[in-house]
């Protein structure tokens, strides 16, 4: 009988306790989710400091140094759903990566600043284009075909830059971590509310869902772009994401893993725990959503380039693109409807 | 004849009622804000609320207005279609009634700006003219016993207009022309290889009067604000590549032309080179601007440029000075008030309705 009663009342303590609210909800994802992403971003620029150095002092070589750049390029792609905040702003995700990029500038910029400054120095990089700043110049130099990094002359030739723009993305990263750890910084805005620039929770996990929902877009971009639907279905393979590396569906990969953090989260927080028990079956829906997003990525075993090449490919790609794009539907107009979150306006089509 | 008398004197104290703008139509010791907005889904309205977040009225209308121009001393505010817009609507501001939809005439749209003469007998309002795409014309509408007639139209001398606004004096208009073509029922621009954006002042005869034009042809000329002593502000949107310096506001000090206001590199990369609304508080010469892109609200001193604040807020819209500082509204987020008299400038959210604010706020 004790025990009968003890259920019960916990069975009614459950139905009594109320659904996390917002604002516990956004502190929970920027502790645990999103803060931890950008001190695993900076760590993986210190790495690359450190891999330039050895790779140009030659004590390591070509594949290890291609190996550390994939690694921070996985954890910037990764970084981007959650890009709530300070690296969204001021042009600061073009000093990581500069794509798309139309005209091949990543490739032109680089031969012209090292041709003007043959003894390349810091503050030449610091005060250049973002073009040459980022991971996308850093990837041409150990991928590109034209440059032979076995020879000494061209070893000589590159090796400034690469050691700059590991310095340049050490210190970018560093800075916005300060500017998420500092007294009001990110992080506390995340947390308590009101603040200078969240007035509650909701505006908070607004953003959080708006930075994610950015991401699923710029997702589709990624794929869309190179599988031609942008370009009446003619492959276009030269405009992808990481098209000299063959990294990009491991990128779209690392983006898709940290959006879906976003939604599941963990026990303490996720997006999911905001919607009602009335709005259950929107949560099964998404859920089955990713679930059917991931098995089509996971299914896709061969590098982007190669699977463009062939219809089967294409049509593989086309299906993960198709369920990419139901699922950013999902997020940007039933979850956002359902949260009561306003996604765009002027911003998209203003005057 | 008593009215127009006063309204004669008037002429010369106009830079004053601008000064003090909020002072008018106020009814219940608070200003009336007044703006177009959404709903959820998607439907449109003329809404006017009070500050404290009462709302006056929310009438529904056909098409997405923009800007709102009260008119200078009826109870009446013109809700002025937003471009390609072919409606707008003369609202009753006491209680929301529709009092006239204002249809634009053959082969010509509405850019989503317009404004009252001080004497209140008349409406000007910047038009595209569709047979020749672009060609900009500010139609000159006649106020009779509470309606606006058509009389006749003139030309804005150049591409694409789009914030018109009256200089101090009441009698000289400054018009921005934006500088891009489009057609009728479109939003696409047809020329941004031949962009051509100029500020104009022009009487009311259409006579030109000066034209500037900034440095670099991709950054169209769209907003404006007026200073009591005769100071405009413009602000632009950049139609070129995402990381290129632009001059995203401009300002044209009394006799000098007009040149880029002196901003930091931080600023102007956080605006996204977009900038929807500007609002200038002329007893505290403070400029606001709203970057809905960049997510943020930004003010400067008018007169030495310091920046005094630079405030994230997600799509942020329409912004209007109040006697406080100023007001600003936002297509996302809640809507906040913006303390300029302490010296560090703070914001406080409004319990106004949050989001789907069109990008320019009034007040009566």
């Amino acid at each position: 009988m004790r025990k009968t009663l003890l259920a019960l009342s916990c069975l009614t303590l459950a139905a009594c306790n109320p659904a996390p609210d917002q604002a516990s909800i956004s502190r929970q994802l920027a502790t645990q989710q999103v803060l931890p992403a950008y001190q695993a971003w900076l760590q993986a620029n210190q790495q690359l400091g450190q891999s330039a150095a050895t790779f140009c002092q030659g004590s390591a070589d070509l594949t290890q140094a291609r190996q550390q750049l994939l690694t921070v390029q996985q954890h910037w792609a990764a970084l981007q759903p959650l890009a709530v905040g300070p690296l969204s702003e001021g042009n600061l995700a073009w000093q990581v990566q500069f794509w798309p990029d139309k005209k091949n500038l990543v490739q032109r910029q680089v031969e012209a600043l090292l041709t003007s400054k043959p003894q390349l120095v810091q503050a030449d990089l610091d005060s250049a284009s973002v073009v040459v700043q980022g991971l996308s110049a850093y990837e041409y130099v150990l991928f590109d075909q034209a440059i032979d990094l076995s020879q000494a002359e061209q070893k000589a030739r590159y090796c400034p830059l690469l050691t700059g723009i590991a310095t340049h993305q050490q210190q970018l990263a560093g800075r916005v971590l300060e500017q998420w750890q500092a007294k009001d910084g990110m992080l506390a805005q995340l947390s308590q509310f009101p603040n200078a620039r969240f007035a509650d929770g909701q505006e908070a996990v607004a953003e959080l869902l708006r930075t994610q929902v950015n991401a699923l877009e710029l997702l589709k971009k990624k794929l869309g772009t190179p599988l031609g639907r942008q370009s009446k279905g003619q492959p276009q393979p030269y405009q992808a994401e990481a098209w000299r590396s063959q990294a990009s569906l491991a990128l779209i990969g690392a983006s898709l893993g940290s959006a879906q953090t976003l939604w599941q989260g963990s026990e303490e927080g996720s997006l999911r725990q905001l919607l009602p028990s009335a709005q259950q079956s929107l949560a099964e829906q998404i859920d089955q959503a990713w679930l059917d997003t991931q098995a089509q990525f996971k299914a896709l075993d061969q590098p982007l380039d190669v699977l463009l090449k062939d219809a089967a490919g294409r049509e593989r790609l086309n299906a993960f693109y198709d369920s990419l794009s139901r699922l950013h539907q999902l997020h940007a107009s039933q979850l956002a409807k359902a949260l009561n979150i306003q996604l765009g306006f002027n911003a998209h089509d203003g005057d | 004849m008593q009215r127009r008398t006063f309204l004669g004197l008037g002429a010369g104290l106009f830079g004053g009622a601008l000064l003090a703008g909020w002072q008018l139509g106020r009814r219940d010791g608070q200003p009336l804000l007044l703006s177009a907005r959404n709903d959820s889904q998607g439907r449109h309205y003329a809404v006017g609320y009070g500050l404290d977040g009462s709302q006056r009225f929310a009438t529904e209308v056909a098409q997405r207005c923009h800007d709102v121009v009260p008119h200078p001393y009826l109870s009446l505010a013109l809700f002025v279609a937003r471009r390609p817009g072919t409606q707008s609507y003369l609202i009753d501001t006491r209680d929301g009634r529709l009092v006239q939809t204002l249809d634009s005439p053959a082969n010509r749209h509405f850019y989503g700006h317009a404004v009252f003469h001080h004497s209140g007998d008349w409406l000007y309002s910047t038009e595209n003219d569709t047979r020749d795409p672009g060609r900009g014309v500010l139609g000159v509408y006649r106020v009779s016993q509470g309606r606006l007639e058509r009389s006749h139209e003139l030309s804005t001398h150049g591409i694409g207009p789009h914030q018109l606004l009256w200089m101090p004096d009441g009698e000289t208009l400054v018009v921005a022309n934006g500088g891009i073509r489009t057609e009728a029922e479109s939003r696409e621009a047809m020329n941004l290889d031949a962009m051509d954006s100029s500020l104009v002042l022009l009487d009311r005869q259409g006579r030109l009067l000066s034209r500037d034009r900034l440095a670099q042809p991709l950054n169209s000329i769209r907003h404006l604000a007026v200073a009591s002593d005769g100071t405009v502000v413009s602000s632009q949107q950049y139609e070129g590549e995402p990381g290129e310096r632009s001059d995203l506001l401009a300002i044209k000090r009394p006799g000098q032309a007009l040149q880029p206001f002196p901003m930091a590199p931080p600023q102007w990369q956080a605006m996204s080179q977009y900038t929807a609304s500007v609002a200038v508080h002329s007893e505290l010469r403070l400029l606001a601007a709203s970057a809905p892109r960049g997510n943020r609200l930004l003010i400067w001193d008018l007169d030495s440029a310091e920046l005094r604040l630079d405030l994230p807020l997600p799509d942020c819209a329409g912004v209007a000075a109040v006697p406080q500082g100023f007001v600003a509204t936002s297509g996302q987020a809640r809507c906040r008030l913006i303390d300029c008299h302490k010296k560090f400038i703070d914001s406080t959210p409004l319990q106004l309705p949050a989001a789907l604010w069109d990008n320019h706020l009034r007040v009566a």
